[in-house]
């Protein structure tokens, strides 16, 4: 597996909105830090050539706006959202190859050795300084940030 | 005296006149309602319509930070009293944010959604809808045709109704799908589904059948010169006026006009022709 965590590093809006809305909604936070995370199920010998794949895929990085990271397990303090399992939708098309192996397609970009692809939004709160409880975090995804008719909260294999 | 219809226009939406112009022509009296007002200004409507758009940027998820305003506190509550609410494509998306549609689980918890295009893309396209099943199931398609079918432009990112298993079987059951894609011959095939919305829904309702929740627009083409019927274009070729009366999508609108008059002892509206 190869997770990367895609962050922006110019204002990110939908951070902030998430924010102003949580406050609202009375959960205690000053802070929310939001990222794309992309969870790879793809051969050893191939993770080299992922790393570049995926720096070059405009949809997933672009160098102008965002910081891209291995994550190597979920940090604590943040929650990460993604799709139920049993929901019907799929992050990427797969094709053929002349062999009749099926890879995965993200933008057009064939990503050999790739047999999956997963994605989640993580969302970490933070009050003076600190991340807020865990019970807190909770009640902000049950509240706001999960949708749990098709998202649930998702722990990667990193 | 008109039935007054508030239209709810929070930032971001950009789909209410056309639906204040489809409300007007079927004889309601709309009236922009902003996030600020107050309840009790907002209790002494007659029903409620959430228009199309993408209030907040979508930001989050379609409708998820909409949902929360205090403005629909309101709209719940009007509701909960038997008031009828009409949620249109980002409407449609907040109605079920706030669980008032399907409406089988506490309110704010919902059980159904309007999530991203099998697709992954926005699409917008011209399609057909038609009356899940029976017409008397809600006040709101009384007055339909059992096999009325009009033409829609669905137009979104996040129209594919989706739940557990578990709650699409209850949908179907309980009978809460209360409009179908289809073709233009009333067949109702996955092929007509613009973004693979389980059940082929392309509306959803709660038990009372007050609280409509459709994601396609009927109001950006309820005039006929807006149809693509080549029929109904033959007809009012070379007679300008008639290109500007209600025709296609108006009916879903003649639906609420229907059901509040049948409410209450009042004439019922006609359809006034032509553009408010």
């Amino acid at each position: 597996m190869r997770t990367y965590e895609v962050e922006l590093t110019i204002p990110d809006n939908t951070a902030f909105t998430a924010l102003g809305a949580l406050q609202r909604l009375g959960i205690s936070s000053d802070e929310i830090r939001r990222t794309d995370i992309y969870c790879f199920d793809v051969d050893a010998a191939q993770v080299g050539a992922l790393d570049a794949s995926v720096r070059s895929i405009e949809t997933i990085y672009n160098p102008n706006k965002h910081r891209l990271a291995i994550v190597t397990q979920r940090p604590a303090g943040e929650v990460w959202i993604g799709d139920r399992a049993d929901d019907a939708r799929r992050a990427a098309k797969t094709q053929p190859t002349m062999s009749g192996e099926r890879n995965i397609v993200i933008a057009g970009r064939r990503l050999a050795g790739v047999r999956s692809v997963s994605r989640a939004t993580a969302w970490r709160l933070r009050r003076g300084g600190q991340d807020v409880a865990p019970e807190v975090l909770a009640k902000a995804t049950a509240m706001l940030l999960c949708n749990p008719a098709f998202q649930e909260v998702v722990e990667f294999e990193t | 005296m008109s039935r007054r219809v508030a239209v709810i226009v929070f930032p971001g939406t950009n789909s209410e006149e056309e639906t204040v112009r489809a409300l007007s022509a079927v004889g309601l009296e709309p009236i922009l309602v902003y996030p600020r007002t107050g309840r009790s200004a907002l209790a002494g409507f007659d029903a409620y319509v959430l228009p199309g758009g993408f209030a907040h940027e979508d930001r989050i998820r379609a409708g998820a930070v909409a949902a929360h305003d205090p403005v629909m506190d309101a709209i719940i509550e009007a509701a909960q009293t038997g008031k009828f609410v009409i949620g249109l494509c980002n409407g449609a998306q907040m109605l079920l944010e706030t669980g008032l549609v399907p409406g089988t689980g506490a309110l704010r918890r919902p059980t159904a959604a309007f999530a991203p295009n099998s697709s992954g893309r926005f699409r917008s396209v011209l399609v057909h809808v038609k009356l899940a099943g029976d017409p008397a199931r809600s006040p709101l398609t009384a007055g339909f045709e059992p096999d009325a079918v009009f033409p829609a432009w669905a137009s979104h990112g996040e129209g594919r109704l989706a739940a557990p298993a578990q709650e699409l079987d209850r949908i179907r059951r309980d009978a809460h799908v209360a409009f179908e894609y289809c073709d233009r011959n009333g067949r109702v095939s996955a092929a007509a589904v613009p973004n693979g919305s389980a059940l082929a829904c392309a509306g959803l309702m709660n038990r009372a059948g007050n609280v409509l929740a459709l994601m396609p627009h009927p109001e950006r083409i309820a005039w006929t010169f807006q149809q693509r019927d080549p029929a109904i274009i033959a007809a009012a070729h070379g007679a300008a006026m008639r290109a500007l009366t209600p025709a296609g999508g108006i009916v879903f609108f003649r639906g609420l006009a229907h059901a509040l008059a049948e409410r209450s002892p009042r004439p019922q509206p006609q359809c006034t022709g032509g553009v408010r």
